[in-house]
């Protein structure tokens, strides 16, 4: 079945794989634009009105906190180029977790009791949804004996048990709670953007490259 | 393709501004003429545009081009009948630049449209089903192979219509004044549309005029099947009419019952998949 486009370029290189389809070429620039508007973009200061009155005043991003929210927002960027473009299981669950930490990390400097209470509650349930995911990366080189999504496309590969399938949406919808964003509400609220639209770009985008992943293999 | 963007955005707009009409009517008022969208959209392109000082600059003016720029490649992908994943892809994308665009202001409430915006994701589950059953039954996700597919068996819309129903929900959860659409509420004034004024409203206005275009046009290639431009020009306004009268006949729902209304399709959307892949 036709899934995401015919692929148009294929890399391989040791027990490296990476192909681009028309659908991960555009979560891939999506990605970059992110990427690239959290490398140059100062952050907002986010405005809070005083309950009561006419008052209002401006959340500023201290300059360390701001250097390290950039530094976490980039390396969450490049995870989540990493999960879109690449053709190996192992890799992309390994890419995935690296987006749930990086995503606790971008908020992990805001120095804000709910925002903190937030990420402490989301990074549990990201360590906790490890297990599944590397369990279906594991279950499926068990079961198929390759690791390769273009090889577990092919109809001569062994077929990856839909059970395998559901461990690896559950490990990617633990780790960046997508479609559920709610979970993650407070976190959106924390003040700097582009850094924290990072935390929701990178969810959705491994949750958009999982259903093609499922449905590929 | 430049000439048919264009003709996509402005048409888009004329579509926006047929709706705006209707509920007008429908509530016993005057309403604006129906070409008031596309006015605005030139009015806001030459009026005095700055960046508030509290915002995130580049954020704040990339993402208009990026909103522009995703849009214009779903219509380049429904046109050339390209693969049904992208097109979902970019709705779901579409929600990241309603945060983008909140976020970006350091307004308030910029912030909760978009905070409002992401929340409500859980709505893109039944396009997903809805994209689901039809790979089931057309066995292919390509634009092309689902038309052709029709023009065999006959419309999908009436051997799947739930699954049109579900999609019909989700072009209606985008639409202005529908009961879905808590990102853009009065009572955070326009949501994550706040602060963007000027040439960036010009923008956003343009990404409308697209979206609208291309999620009607998606709905008909995908339920309907191939048809002439004409027609698909005239089910497109005939789609209109019916959202705007549910959009004028329905309450604004609160966020939380958003959300719940939302996910109920989607838990309804998934038994019905799941029953026809059993059955399949």
């Amino acid at each position: 079945m036709n899934i995401a486009g015919e692929p148009f370029l294929v890399l391989e290189f040791a027990d490296e794989l990476v192909y681009l389809t028309p659908y991960t070429t555009t979560l891939l620039l999506f990605a970059l634009a992110f990427t690239i508007f959290a490398i140059i973009s100062r952050p907002e200061r986010q405005v809070d009105i005083v309950f009561g009155g006419d008052a209002f005043y401006a959340k500023k991003t201290s300059l360390s906190e701001m250097r390290f929210r950039r530094f976490m927002a980039i390396a969450c960027g490049l995870a989540s180029m990493g999960a879109v473009v690449t053709g190996d299981i192992f890799n992309f669950t390994l890419f995935i977790s690296l987006v749930g930490i990086c995503n606790v990390g971008i908020v992990a400097a805001v120095k804000i009791r709910h925002v903190q209470e937030a990420a402490f509650q989301y990074g549990i349930v990201a360590l906790s949804a490890t297990v599944p995911l590397f369990g279906a990366a594991a279950l499926t080189a068990a079961t198929t004996g390759t690791l390769s999504m273009i090889e577990l496309g092919k109809a001569t590969t062994a077929a990856v048990s839909p059970v395998i399938k559901a461990l690896l949406v559950l490990g990617v919808m633990g780790e960046g709670m997508a479609p559920f964003y709610a979970a993650k509400a407070e976190m959106f609220r924390a003040p700097g953007a582009p850094y924290v639209i990072m935390c929701s770009l990178s969810s959705l985008l491994i949750f958009l490259r999982v259903i093609e992943v499922v449905l590929v293999i | 393709m430049i000439e048919y963007v264009l003709f996509a955005v402005f048409f888009g707009l004329l579509l926006l501004g047929i709706h705006r009409k209707t509920i007008a009517r429908i509530q016993r008022r005057p309403g604006p003429p129906v070409w008031q969208e596309i006015l605005h959209m030139l009015k806001f392109s030459f009026k005095s545009t700055w960046i508030p000082a509290t915002a995130s600059g580049t954020l704040f003016v990339g993402i208009v081009l990026l909103a522009i720029g995703i849009w214009t490649a779903a219509l380049f992908v429904v046109l050339t009948g390209g693969s049904l994943l992208i097109i979902f892809g970019i709705y779901m994308l579409h929600k990241i630049v309603e945060h983008g665009f909140g976020l970006s202001s350091g307004s308030p409430y910029g912030k909760f449209g978009g905070v409002r915006s992401v929340i409500s994701a859980a709505s893109e589950i039944p396009l997903f089903v809805t994209v689901a059953v039809i790979a089931l039954f057309t066995e292919s996700f390509s634009l092309a192979d689902i038309t052709a597919y029709q023009e065999v068996h006959g419309p999908l819309l009436f051997l799947v219509p739930l699954p049109a129903l579900a999609m019909y929900i989700v072009i209606l959860s985008k639409m202005p004044s529908s009961p879905f659409s808590i990102v853009e509420s009065k009572e955070i004034v326009s949501g994550y549309k706040t602060e963007h004024f000027g040439v960036w409203r010009a923008g956003l206005e343009v990404t409308n005029g697209l979206k609208t275009y291309v999620l009607l046009f998606t709905f008909l290639a995908v339920f309907i099947g191939s048809l002439p431009l004409w027609w698909i020009l005239i089910g497109m306004v005939l789609i209109i009419l019916s959202l705007s009268f549910v959009c004028a006949l329905c309450p604004m729902l609160s966020p939380f019952d958003t959300v719940t209304v939302q996910i109920l399709i989607t838990a309804i959307m998934v038994v019905y998949a799941g029953i026809l892949w059993v059955v399949a």
